[in-house]
C-alpha cells in the first residue's frame, strides 16, 4: 500500500467522520498501526471536527447541569483533595529503665506490641468496612443508572412496536433530475391510511420568491400535495403531508413561486412508489 | 476554583478521582459543544437533553476505558456524543416524533439555536465555514450528523462511491484551512 495514495483517497475521511461499515472500519484500523503518517492525518481530521463541532455549541437550558449531576453514578464529594488517614498508632518512646527489672521493661514492650496490634486490627477493620461501604454506595447507583437506561430503552421498543404493528410505512427516494446537482428528498407513504410525511433532506434553500411543491403522479398526471415550509430545506426534518394520498405511481418536488402553481414548472427530485 | 483550566491528561485524571469537581469542570468546558453536536443530529429538545444526561453517564462511567494513544480526550468525548445521537436516531420513536413534528417546532428550534449558540468569536469562522461548498457540507453532514455510510449517501445523492470519498476529503481539507488560520 502506497500511504500518500491512501491519504489521497479520502478514506480517513470517511473514517473519521464514522461514515465506514464496521469491516472497512477495522481495515483502517489496522492500516493506522502500520503507518505511523496515517496516525497524523487522522488526527489532523479529527481536529478540523473538533472545531467545526464548537462552532455549533449550544448552551443547555439551566436545570440540566443539576439533573446530570444527580445522575452520575458514584460521585463522590470532594475526592479531589486526597484526605489521608491520620496515623492512629501510638508513639512508643522506652523510658530509661533499671537493669535489675529488665524483664518489666519486655513486658511493658509485649503490651504495648499488643495493644499496637489489637489497634492496627480494629483500624483496619473500620477501614475495610468503610470501603465496602462506599464501593456498595457506588454499586447502588450505577445499578440505578442501568435500570434507567433499561427502562428507557423498553420504552422505545414499545412504542416502535405499537408502530410496526400500526402502519406499514413505504420509504421513496426521491432523486435528483438535474445532472450535476446532486439533491435528494424522503417521503415516508403509509398507502393504506393514505398519511404521508416528507422531509427535504438535501434539497437546496430555495431563492427568494420561490418555495418547492410536492405532488403525486397518478396514471401520468401530477397532483398537487401542497407547499412546503422553506425552513425544512437541506434539514433531516420531516412533516405530515397536508392532504390524504391513497394511490400514485411516484412522487416528485419542483421549485415554484410561493404560493405554488397547478402544475409543475421545474422538476427537481423524483422517485417511483 | 473559578476559572481554572486543566489540560486534557489533568482531565483524564480528574474524572478518574469521579469527583463533583470533575464533573463541574466538565460541564462547564464541554457541555456546550457536546450539546450542540447531540442537537445537530436531534431536533426534539426534550430528547437532546435526555441523550446529554446519557452522554454524561457513559463519560463518567467509561473514562477507564478513553486510551490517550488512540487520541486526544476531546475527539473521544464528541464521539461519545455523536453516536448516543445517532442511536437515538435510530431507535424507530424518535424518527416518528422526528415526522410528526410540526412546521412551527422546526422555526422555534431555529430561534433557539439562534439565541443560545456561542455568537462571540465563532462569528467569523462560521461565516468562513459557510463559505464551504454546499455539495462538501451535505456529504459532511449526513456522514456526521446522520450517520449515513458512504454506500448510503452514495445512493442518496446518486453519486458515485468515489465521489463522495473525494468530495468528504476536500471539504475536511477546506475545514482544516479555514480552522489553522
Amino acid at each position: 500500500m502506497n500511504p500518500k495514495e491512501y491519504i489521497e483517497s479520502g478514506i480517513l475521511e470517511a473514517y473519521v467522520l464514522g461514515a465506514l461499515q464496521s469491516e472497512e472500519q477495522r481495515e483502517v484500523e489496522m492500516q493506522l498501526d502500520l503507518y505511523p503518517e496515517l496516525r497524523s492525518e487522522v488526527a489532523g481530521i479529527e481536529k478540523a471536527i473538533v472545531s467545526y463541532c464548537q462552532l455549533y455549541a449550544v448552551t443547555p437550558p439551566a436545570g440540566v447541569e443539576q439533573r446530570i449531576a444527580q445522575s452520575l453514578p458514584g460521585m463522590r464529594a470532594n475526592a479531589g483533595n486526597g484526605v489521608t488517614e491520620t496515623n492512629r498508632s501510638i508513639p512508643f518512646q522506652p523510658e530509661h529503665r533499671k537493669p535489675t527489672i529488665a524483664w518489666r521493661n519486655a513486658a511493658a514492650v509485649a503490651v504495648l506490641i499488643c495493644s499496637l496490634a489489637v489497634n492496627y486490627y480494629f483500624w483496619k477493620q473500620g477501614d475495610t468496612e468503610r470501603k465496602i461501604a462506599s464501593e456498595l454506595t457506588q454499586q447502588m447507583g450505577r445499578l440505578q443508572a442501568d435500570q434507567k437506561l433499561l427502562a428507557d430503552q423498553l420504552n422505545d421498543y414499545k412504542s416502535s412496536t405499537a408502530m410496526m404493528a400500526d402502519t406499514a410505512i413505504q420509504t421513496i427516494v426521491m432523486h435528483t433530475v438535474k445532472p450535476g446537482h446532486p439533491m435528494a428528498a424522503t417521503l415516508y407513504w403509509s398507502k393504506s391510511n393514505g398519511e404521508a410525511y416528507v422531509a427535504m433532506d438535501a434539497l437546496p434553500k430555495p431563492p427568494e420568491g420561490m418555495q418547492y411543491q410536492l405532488w403525486v403522479i397518478q396514471n401520468g398526471k401530477p397532483v398537487s400535495m401542497g407547499v412546503l415550509p422553506n425552513n425544512m430545506a437541506n434539514t433531516p426534518v420531516m412533516e405530515k403531508v397536508q392532504m390524504q394520498v391513497t394511490s400514485g405511481d411516484a412522487f416528485a418536488i419542483s421549485l415554484e413561486r410561493v404560493g405554488g402553481n397547478p402544475s409543475p414548472t421545474e422538476v427537481y427530485v423524483l422517485g417511483k412508489a | 476554583m473559578p476559572g481554572q483550566t486543566y489540560s486534557e491528561e489533568e482531565l483524564v485524571l480528574l474524572l478518574k478521582q469521579q469527583s463533583r469537581e470533575a464533573f463541574n469542570y466538565l460541564y462547564k468546558q464541554y457541555g456546550a459543544v457536546l450539546f450542540g453536536v447531540i442537537c445537530k443530529v436531534i431536533y426534539d429538545e426534550a430528547t437532546a437533553e435526555d441523550v446529554l444526561q446519557e452522554v454524561f453517564v457513559k463519560i463518567w462511567t467509561n473514562i477507564g476505558q478513553y486510551d490517550a494513544k488512540k487520541g486526544r480526550i476531546y475527539t473521544w468525548m464528541i464521539n461519545i456524543a455523536r453516536n448516543a445521537s445517532i442511536d437515538k436516531l435510530r431507535s424507530k420513536g424518535e424518527i416518528m416524533k422526528g415526522k410528526i413534528q410540526k412546521g412551527e417546532d422546526v422555526v422555534s428550534n431555529l430561534e433557539r439555536g439562534l439565541k443560545t449558540e456561542q455568537v462571540t468569536d465563532t462569528i467569523g469562522l462560521r461565516k468562513m465555514v459557510a463559505t464551504l461548498k454546499p455539495e462538501y457540507e451535505t456529504i459532511i453532514n449526513l456522514a456526521y450528523f446522520k450517520g449515513y455510510t458512504l454506500d448510503e449517501i452514495s445512493k442518496t445523492l446518486g453519486l458515485p462511491l468515489g465521489t463522495v470519498k473525494t468530495r468528504m476529503r476536500s471539504g475536511i481539507q477546506q475545514l482544516r484551512e479555514v480552522f489553522n488560520n
